[in-house]
């Protein structure tokens, strides 16, 4: 019996021209975003690496040079694409794409796409994850919001129960001919990404496991659209009612929930404006060690602390220069100045994560959404830890430079100049993004809530169904 | 007939409770919309309020530092700071260069969430390290935000949806059709009828519901009112032009369910592709330069400069020969290389950042040109304008913002250059930044709703003649 319900009901979306032309449409959608996003994606790499090569020159050459005009001179952290953010875009057109790294300052990432877009970025882009996350449910409103209604309009439904067949496998039937489509148009939208990702050269390492894992929490997402749907056709006498009603529901769960979550992520946790996290920065810089200011109040207590611990009574006995043991322990200073206001803007950032997740019990495009930029590596939580990464590396790159200032130059020799091949001495920037198991344990919440929407539509489906 | 179909039409709405509904449904979403708005814009205004207060107390200070020191007292700064240097006023006492909130300006969120509404440009530092974005979670970028835009763009268009893809065919599916026909009036006319009596009902409970709601949020839209009937104006124009969709539509296809079907199809097309597709479109078109290479292209340019500090000061000096006339005690600091250097950047490097500008102009451009396509497009482009919050005006007022940067520095490139002091009567000389708002011309995106609707109207009335003559209404 589900055999033949499948059968039948394929052959009769199949007859259907509306799901023929949908299901093209859908294709053609995926191929453009898909060809659009390779080819910015290649040029975005090639950009970076061309990037990546000509700061190390600078760096490089920069010849004979106080080591700490070298550190006001500074270098930047780009930030690497990964592969699978071919599939997924994420959060990446908003946030910048490289860190200015520079003495006495933690810098934010500049320059996003979106800010050198016109309005119409705002709109939403062409990209595989607007066409699998918003379209492809769209598709099974289309394919399914008669399954049940239309047995009552053509009147089969009094003919099928004389029948005597069981609900269940009726249903079941029903599901797999809805199911079975969309599993394979993304069974095969994901196999072509895996083959063309893991054919193209130079662009990070690209796992099969993580796209095995993308194209199952997109599954379980189109799961839960099917079981909706199919349980609101159910529910209602017209298909137009049930089309609208389904409507309804994706209107709420994919455009209304995400934008109603922002709004009161923001309004419960918001982040400072720029300038004022800037002032509170200034203000906490401001009271304490300055390494350029050998004047102020802490850079006498710290002078007097070290001639204790070195035990000689003047700075020129001292094994080192002091004016730049000073300036590295500025630097230290600011550097946990920053540490603390960032880490309140994580708080704030972690707060509003967990106002997402608590909404997303209203919708599943919200787990979804969130899991797959995740998986991808072009979600915020990445983003933070790039950030952090660069953050830690200016902090060892000030330390590099401040140490040898300090090893080789007397005190207040502000003329000294390190040699032209010292520059090359300090390690690249490198930046490995979280393991996929890391990935995953950050997002138990979330696949907890996506499990428990593909929980629930079963149980409301199944029970529906039966009353039909 | 009117006065039949009009009273038939309300006792049909009332009693199968789509006026109450409506009714619940349109306050809900414009309360949420305009709470949020309201909000941000409260938000905005403290945050620049607060900056304005600042910039008011660190002048006070600043002349009390002034006054120690012209009577030789200590000063508790470091000395770098001190305000009697012109570039230490310059840095360390900025202006601020705010755009405040519009009156509308709660009704589109557009790009205030991306960019800031105030910096306070310094002397020294360039144009690119004024960082107009805001520090805002990308997450909430991309999703955007619930505002009255959204509503107004995204979901009045679904409700008329729900609201009238039935008209006709639910008579044909009820057998009410043939009776129909058999009035003596067309069925043509009839729905029009039946449409405008709807679009009427609808749009004055989404007026009513929006001022209802603004009136109980306390949000203040009466003391510009041109620009409240240009909202409401543009909000019922694109209204319309789903109505006249939904005429269209009723008249050339089947059933409810493939009525349905094509109009949100229409909808998906409409709200959701277009813009989209067009967005790709200008950047594939005009795409931007690689911003990392600019970095790398500038900093470049720097160490070059650098290395000839010296010289291009002599030549700087040259060029302006007044400030080496005034000047008896011709002392040169690092700001008199560091500010003649500066300038010579900001010239050389004017091409690649123009080569942004020209780009983004052109893919701007370009939207300008497509944007009828799709009306969503129009009315948003007008909502956020009417807001003050389009790109537009975010571009105008960087556009304002570094003109005002180069006033301040300019201002005091005199005083540096002729080894000036900083005294308490230059503090009420200093340049102040005032933003000019630019003109929002909604007029234009109404009308050409209103022309776009008449247009699809007098196709949909032409394509129905022609399909009535070869096959009937009721065999259609």
């Amino acid at each position: 019996m589900i055999a033949k319900t499948f059968r039948k009901e394929l052959k009769e979306l199949w007859r259907d021209g509306r799901a023929r032309i949908s299901f093209s449409i859908i294709i053609l959608l995926l191929g453009t975003a898909v060809w659009v996003s390779a080819n910015r994606f290649t040029n975005t790499n090639k950009q970076y690496e061309e990037a990546l090569t000509s700061e190390r020159t600078l760096w490089d050459n920069q010849g004979e040079k106080n080591p700490h005009s070298a550190a006001h001179f500074g270098t930047y952290a780009f930030k690497p694409k990964y592969p699978l953010s071919l599939i997924d875009q994420g959060v990446d057109k908003y946030a910048g794409t490289s860190i200015f790294l520079e003495a006495h300052n933690r810098n934010e990432a500049q320059f996003s796409a979106a800010a050198d877009q016109t309005g119409l970025a705002r709109f939403g882009e062409l990209t595989p994850d607007f066409v699998l996350l918003f379209m492809v449910p769209l598709l099974i409103i289309l394919l399914g919001y008669n399954t049940f209604t239309k047995e009552r309009e053509m009147g089969t439904l009094t003919l099928l129960k004389s029948q005597g067949l069981s609900s269940f496998k009726w249903l079941a039937g029903k599901w797999l001919a809805l199911f079975i489509p969309i599993f394979l148009l993304t069974a095969v939208v994901f196999a072509v990404a895996g083959v063309v990702l893991s054919g193209l050269e130079d662009f990070g390492e690209f796992s099969w496991s993580s796209l095995l894992l993308m194209f199952l929490i997109y599954t379980g997402y189109y799961i839960v659209f099917i079981n909706l749907v199919m349980f609101i056709s159910s529910r209602v006498k017209r298909s137009g009612v049930s089309l609208v009603i389904s409507l309804s529901v994706w209107i709420l769960a994919c455009l209304a929930a995400p934008k109603a979550a922002s709004n009161i992520a923001e309004s419960e946790h918001p982040y400072p404006t720029r300038q004022e996290f800037a002032a509170m920065i200034t203000k906490d810089k401001k009271e304490g060690l300055d390494g350029h200011n050998p004047w102020s109040k802490e850079a006498k207590i710290l002078e007097e602390k070290v001639l204790k611990e070195y035990g000689v009574d003047s700075l020129h006995q001292l094994p080192f220069n002091f004016d730049a043991y000073r300036m590295q322990k500025g630097e230290e200073f600011e550097a946990e100045v920053y540490f603390k206001h960032y880490n309140y803007l994580k708080q704030q950032f972690k707060e509003q994560s967990n106002t997402y997740r608590s909404l997303a019990v209203i919708s599943p495009f919200l787990p979804t959404r969130f899991m797959s930029m995740s998986v991808a590596h072009t979600d915020y939580t990445t983003h933070w830890d790039f950030a952090d990464a660069a953050e830690n590396y200016r902090i060892l790159t000030q330390k590099f430079l401040n140490d040898n200032f300090a090893q080789n130059s007397a005190l207040g020799e502000w003329g000294y100049q390190a040699d032209a091949s010292f520059w090359k001495e300090l390690p690249a920037f490198e930046y490995n993004p979280p393991e996929l198991a890391e990935v995953i344990d950050q997002n138990r919440g979330n696949s907890v809530i996506l499990f428990a929407w593909l929980l629930g539509s079963f149980i409301i489906l199944g029970v529906s169904s039966k009353r039909i | 007939m009117l006065k039949y179909n009009f009273i038939y039409e309300l006792k049909v709405l009332l009693r199968s409770r789509w006026l109450q509904l409506l009714c619940l449904v349109l306050v809900l979403l414009f309360g949420f919309a305009a709470f949020n708005g309201q909000q941000k814009i409260d938000q905005r205004q403290t945050v620049i309020n607060q900056a304005i207060a600042e910039v008011d107390a660190s002048d006070v200070t600043m002349a009390a530092l002034l006054d120690s020191v012209s009577q030789g007292l200590p000063v508790s700064v470091p000395r770098w700071t001190i305000p009697n240097s012109p570039m230490a006023v310059g840095n360390y006492y900025p202006r601020v260069a705010a755009m405040q909130p519009q009156e509308l300006a709660f009704i589109a969120t557009g790009q205030s969430d991306m960019y800031t509404s105030y910096v306070k440009p310094k002397v020294s530092g360039d144009d690119f390290a004024l960082n107009f974005t805001e520090m805002t979670s990308p997450v909430q970028l991309l999703f955007g935000s619930f505002d009255l835009a959204f509503v107004i763009v995204y979901l009045l268009p679904l409700l008329i949806i729900a609201f009238s893809y039935n008209i006709l065919s639910s008579e044909k599916e009820s057998g009410s059709l043939r009776l129909l026909v058999a009035q003596p009036i067309s069925i043509r006319r009839w729905m029009l009828q039946k449409l405008a009596l709807r679009f009427f009902w609808l749009s004055l409970l989404v007026i009513i519901s929006l001022v209802a709601v603004l009136l109980v949020l306390g949000i203040d839209f009466t003391t510009n009112l041109t620009a409240f009937f240009s909202l409401l104006g543009l909000t019922l124009a694109y209204m319309l032009f789903w109505f006249v969709l939904a005429f269209v539509v009723n008249l050339s296809v089947g059933s409810s369910a493939r009525n349905a079907v094509s109009m949100l199809g229409l909808w998906v097309v409409l709200v959701l592709l277009l813009p989209s597709a067009l967005n790709q479109i200008g950047n594939t078109a005009y795409p931007i330069p690689s911003r990392t290479l600019m970095i790398n292209e500038m900093r470049a340019k720097k160490t070059e400069v650098a290395e000839r500090q010296d010289q291009i000061l002599d030549n700087f000096l040259r060029d302006h020969p007044e400030y080496a006339i005034n000047d008896t005690t011709q002392a040169r600091s690092f700001y008199h290389r560091y500010m003649a250097s500066q300038r010579l950047i900001r010239e050389e490097l004017a091409p690649i950042v123009d080569a942004f500008e020209s780009q983004l102009t052109s893919q701007q451009d370009l939207v300008g040109k497509f944007k009828w396509l799709s009306p969503a497009l129009t009315t948003q482009e007008a909502l956020n304008r009417l807001a003050g919050t389009s790109t537009t005006d975010y571009e105008g007022f960087r556009k304002q913002v570094v003109g005002f940067a180069a006033e301040w520095r300019e201002h005091f490139m005199p005083m540096l250059y002729n080894n000036q002091d900083f005294s308490k009567e230059d503090i009420a000389a200093l340049p102040s930044f005032n933003y000019r708002e630019g003109r929002s011309r909604v007029g234009i995106a109404v009308l050409a709703l209103l022309l776009i609707s008449i247009g699809l109207h007098a196709f949909g009335w032409i394509y129905s003649t022609s399909q009535e003559k070869t096959k009937g209404i009721i065999a259609a």
